[in-house]
C-alpha cells in the first residue's frame, strides 16, 4: 500500500511473525508507522488515502492522531518489539560499552553540527568502548573522522524506499548490536534509543542535538521532546523508567497474535493452517 | 357459566392478540397470587393458565367469555360499570390495568373513575393487584408512529408514576405494599433494581424477553443503560402494585418463579443462583467506548476459552472473578462472535477496526483477537432478521456503507494512479530490455551458458554508454 511499510525490513519482520515468507512479505493493507515520532505516527509528508488504516506503535500516538483528525487507527506495536518477541534477550549474556547514534538526516537531508565537539563529549561521558552507528549517508562522509577518533564505526544498512534497496536484515543487525552493548545513547531521543531501552540497554540522550538544514519544528519539535520526555534526557537516566516508557512508546505490552495481525494487514493464512476454511475456527 | 352483564362486545377478543398485547404471563403473575385469598375477581384479560379455582372473571369480549367458560367458574361478560356496585370481593386482580375493562357501550370514564369502580367492588380490608401502564416506558420511547387501532375509541389518561397512586389507594383503605416494575419477562421490586450486581443478568433477561418488531432503536442498549443509571423502575413499560391487606410478595418474579435472597445472593425460583456482574456485550461495548482494545481482547479471549464460548455475548454474565456464565443454550462460537460483530456495528463501533468492517470481516477479526484463525468466507450467514430492524441501527449501517463506498472510491483512484505509474515503469524496463537485447553483449548474454553474469555486464556497459 505504501513503500514506507518496507523501511528497515519492518514488513519482513511482521511477515515472519505471521508465519509467512519473510523474504518477500505480502502487500500490507495499511500504513505502518516506521519510526517514533511526536505527530500522528506517519511521516509529515505522508499522503493519506481515505479508508486506508494506519498501524501505529502506541496508544499515545493513536490518541494524538485521532485528535489530529486521523481515523482508522489501530495500535499494533512496533515491528522491533515483534522481533524482540521472536528473538528474546538472554539476561545472562555479556554486554559491554555503548552504542552511540549521532542524529542523522534521511535521504536528501543534511545534518549541521559540530561532530568534533560531540566526539569529545562522548569520550568524556562514556566509561567503556563506544561503537558509533551512522546512517548510510553519514557512513560515507563521517566514518573516517569517527574512526580516527578511536571509535568503532558501523552502519545497520539501507532503509530502502520505493521497493528498492530494501534491507530485510536492518532490524536484525540493529538488535544484534544493541544486545552486545550495555548502553545506548544519542543526541536526540529517537527510535534507536527506545529500541535499546527495550533490548535491555541503559539509555542516555545528551550532547548537541544538531539540526537539519531547513529543519521545521512540526508538532513542537525538539523543544517539546525535551519537555515531554525530560526523564529520558541526560547522560544517566533511570533505566526502569526508561524501560517502562519504551514499552509504552513501542507498544511492546500489546503485541497482537499472528491471526489478528494477519487479518488486520490483509495477509493470507500460512499454509500450515490451510484447513481453516473447512473447520471455520482453529485454535492456535 | 357465562353471565352477560351488559355492554359486552360481540365480535371481540382481548386474549387472541388481535386487539393489543397478550396479558401478563401466568408464570410471572402466579407467584403474586399467594396472598389472593377469599372471593376473587379477575377483571380484564388475564392469562387463562392463571385463573384460580372458584374465581370470578370479568371480560368484555364474548369470544373470551366463551373461551374461559368452564365447570364451576363464573364468567361475567360486559363492561365494568355494569358490575353490581357492591363490595362483593376479597381480592381483585386487574393485572392488565384499567384500559380493557370498559366497552364502547359505556360512557367515557377517566382513569380515576374506572379505578373508583374497581375499588367499589372490593370489601374493606381486601386486596388489590393492579397493573398500571407507563406512558413514558421504554417500549413507548422506542415505538414507531402507529395508526390508531380498533381499541382506541377512547384513550384514557393514567397516573404519571405509581407514586401518584399511593395516596388515593391509601385513602381508600388499600395502602400499597409492593410495587414492581413490569417488563416482558420479569417483575422487578425495588431491592432487586437497587442491587448493581444483578444488572447484567437483568439486562440480558429483559432484552431477550423483548418482543420482536420494528423500533426506533435496539432496546438492549436502552435497557442496559436504564438499569445502570437506576432508571429501570421509572422507564418500565408498566408497573404492578400490590395494595391492601396482602403480603408484600417476592422481591422479583422471573419466568422461573419468585426471586429470593439466599445466603446473601439472589436465587431464581428453580434454585439456580443469579450470577452477579455485567454482560459480556456490555463490557465489550464499554471497552470500545474507552477505545481500550487490549481490554476487548482480554474479554473476548476469556469468553472464547470458557464453556460459554457459543453463548451470545448479550447472554453471558461476567462475574467479579472474570468467569463467564451463560444464560442461554450455546450455539457455535462463530455464530456467537457474529452476533457480537453485529452488536458492535449497530452500536457504532465499526470504526475501531479497519474497514471494510462488515459482519463477516469483523467476526474474523474478533476471532483473530482471541488468537483464533478464521477466514471471513467461512463465517456462516447471519440468522434471518426480523423484516424491519430498528431505525437507529439502519442509519448506522447506512452511514457505514456510505463511508465504505467513499473509501473504496478513494482507494480505487489511488490504485489507478499506482497502476499508471507501474505501467510507465514497466514500459521503461521493457524498452531497456529491448535495447539490451540488441547490443552485442546482450545477444551474447542470451547464448552464453553463464547468461546471468554476462547480462549483468551488458547492463553495466549500456548504463555506462547511456550516461556517457
Amino acid at each position: 500500500m505504501h513503500h514506507a511499510n518496507h523501511y528497515y525490513g519492518h514488513s519482513h519482520v511482521l511477515a515472519r511473525y505471521c508465519g509467512l515468507d519473510d523474504a518477500d512479505p505480502p502487500r500490507l493493507h495499511g500504513y505502518l508507522q516506521h519510526g517514533w515520532n511526536i505527530g500522528d505516527g506517519l511521516a509529515p509528508d505522508h499522503e493519506f488515502v481515505p479508508g486506508v488504516p494506519s498501524f501505529l506503535w502506541s496508544e499515545r500516538t493513536r490518541r494524538r492522531a485521532w485528535s489530529l483528525g486521523r481515523r482508522q487507527l489501530y495500535v499494533t506495536g512496533a515491528p522491533f518489539a515483534y522481533l524482540l518477541a521472536m528473538e528474546p534477550i538472554d539476561p545472562a549474556a555479556p554486554r559491554e560499552g555503548t552504542i552511540w547514534y549521532p542524529f542523522h538526516g534521511w535521504e536528501g537531508q543534511h545534518v549541521e553540527g559540530d561532530h568534533a565537539a560531540l566526539m569529545a563529549e562522548i569520550r568524556a561521558t562514556e566509561p567503556g568502548p563506544v561503537t558509533v552507528c551512522l546512517y548510510w549517508q553519514e557512513y560515507r562522509t563521517l566514518r573516517r573522522r569517527y574512526e580516527r577518533a578511536g571509535f568503532r564505526v558501523i552502519c545497520h544498512g539501507y532503509r530502502g524506499g520505493w521497493w528498492k534497496d530494501l534491507d530485510p536484515g536492518f532490524l536484525y543487525r540493529q538488535l544484534g548490536e544493541l544486545r552486545r552493548h550495555a548502553r545506548v545513547a544519542s543526541n536526540r531521543l529517537c527510535s534507536a534509543v527506545f529500541y535499546g531501552a527495550l533490548a535491555g540497554c541503559e539509555p542516555a540522550v545528551y550532547g548537541d542535538p544538531m539540526h537539519l538544514r531547513n529543519e521545521t519544528s512540526a508538532f513542537g519539535g525538539q523543544q517539546r521532546i525535551l519537555r515531554e520526555w525530560a526523564g529520558l534526557h541526560g547522560a544517566r537516566v533511570d533505566p526502569a523508567l526508561a524501560r517502562s516508557i519504551a514499552v509504552d512508546e513501542l507498544g511492546a505490552d500489546r503485541l497482537l497474535s499472528p491471526p489478528e495481525l494477519r487479518r488486520l494487514l490483509g495477509w493470507p493464512m500460512p499454509r500450515s493452517v490451510a484447513d481453516a476454511e473447512l473447520t471455520g475456527v482453529l485454535t492456535r | 357459566m357465562i353471565q352477560l352483564i351488559g355492554g359486552e362486545m360481540l365480535h371481540w377478543s382481548d386474549l387472541s392478540g388481535t386487539h393489543g398485547p397478550a396479558p401478563l404471563a401466568a408464570a410471572l403473575a402466579a407467584p403474586l397470587l399467594a396472598g389472593a385469598t377469599g372471593r376473587t375477581l379477575l377483571a380484564g384479560p388475564h392469562d387463562p393458565a392463571l385463573l384460580p379455582p372458584g374465581a370470578v372473571v370479568l371480560v368484555r369480549g364474548v369470544a373470551d367469555a366463551e373461551a374461559l367458560d368452564a365447570e364451576g367458574r363464573t364468567v361475567l361478560c360486559g363492561s365494568l360499570e355494569k358490575l353490581a356496585a357492591e363490595p362483593a370481593y376479597d381480592t381483585v386482580l386487574a393485572l392488565d390495568g384499567l384500559g380493557r375493562l370498559c366497552t364502547p357501550e359505556a360512557p367515557d370514564l377517566d382513569w380515576a373513575e374506572t379505578l373508583g369502580l374497581l375499588l367499589g367492588v372490593l370489601k374493606p380490608g381486601g386486596r388489590l393487584l393492579l397493573g398500571v401502564p407507563n406512558e413514558f416506558g421504554l417500549d413507548r420511547l422506542l415505538a414507531l408512529p402507529a395508526e390508531p387501532a380498533d381499541t382506541d375509541w377512547v384513550t384514557p389518561g393514567g397516573p404519571v408514576t405509581p407514586a401518584d397512586l399511593h395516596p388515593p389507594l391509601a385513602a381508600a383503605g388499600f395502602p400499597v405494599v409492593r410495587e414492581y416494575a413490569a417488563y416482558p419477562g420479569a417483575l422487578l421490586g425495588a431491592e432487586v433494581l437497587a442491587d448493581p450486581g444483578v444488572r447484567g443478568f437483568l439486562g440480558a433477561t429483559l432484552t431477550a424477553a423483548t418482543p420482536p418488531g420494528p423500533r426506533l432503536a435496539d432496546p438492549g442498549r436502552l435497557i442496559t443503560g436504564a438499569l445502570r443509571h437506576g432508571l429501570a423502575g421509572q422507564l418500565a413499560p408498566g408497573w404492578v402494585l400490590l395494595a391492601g391487606a396482602i403480603p408484600a410478595g417476592p422481591a422479583a418474579v422471573l419466568p422461573t418463579g419468585a426471586v429470593r435472597l439466599d445466603d446473601g445472593g439472589w436465587c431464581q425460583g428453580d434454585g439456580s443462583p443469579i450470577p452477579a456482574g455485567r454482560t459480556l456485550e456490555d463490557l465489550v461495548l464499554a471497552a470500545c467506548g474507552r477505545r481500550a482494545l487490549p481490554a476487548v481482547r482480554e474479554l473476548l479471549t476469556a469468553w472464547q476459552e470458557s464453556p460459554a464460548a457459543g453463548v451470545p455475548a448479550d447472554r453471558v454474565v461476567v462475574d467479579a472473578a472474570g468467569a463467564c456464565h451463560g444464560l442461554a443454550a450455546p450455539s457455535t462460537p462463530v455464530s456467537a462472535l457474529r452476533s457480537l460483530a453485529a452488536a458492535l456495528i449497530g452500536g457504532g463501533y465499526a470504526h475501531l477496526w479497519p474497514s471494510p468492517a462488515d459482519e463477516a470481516e469483523l467476526t474474523a477479526l474478533l476471532a483473530g483477537m482471541t488468537g483464533r484463525e478464521l477466514d471471513p468466507h467461512a463465517v456462516p450467514a447471519a440468522a434471518p432478521r426480523p423484516a424491519a430492524g430498528s431505525i437507529r441501527e439502519l442509519l448506522t449501517e447506512r452511514d457505514r456503507l456510505e463511508r465504505e463506498l467513499a473509501d473504496a472510491r478513494a482507494k480505487h483512484e489511488f490504485y489507478e494512479r499506482t497502476i499508471a505509474s507501474r505501467d510507465a515503469e514497466l514500459k521503461r524496463v521493457r524498452q531497456m530490455n529491448a535495447l539490451l537485447a540488441a547490443t552485442v553483449p546482450g545477444k551474447a548474454a542470451t547464448t552464453v551458458v553463464d547468461g546471468l553474469k554476462a547480462g549483468r555486464r551488458a547492463v553495466r556497459s549500456v548504463v555506462r554508454r547511456t550516461r556517457g
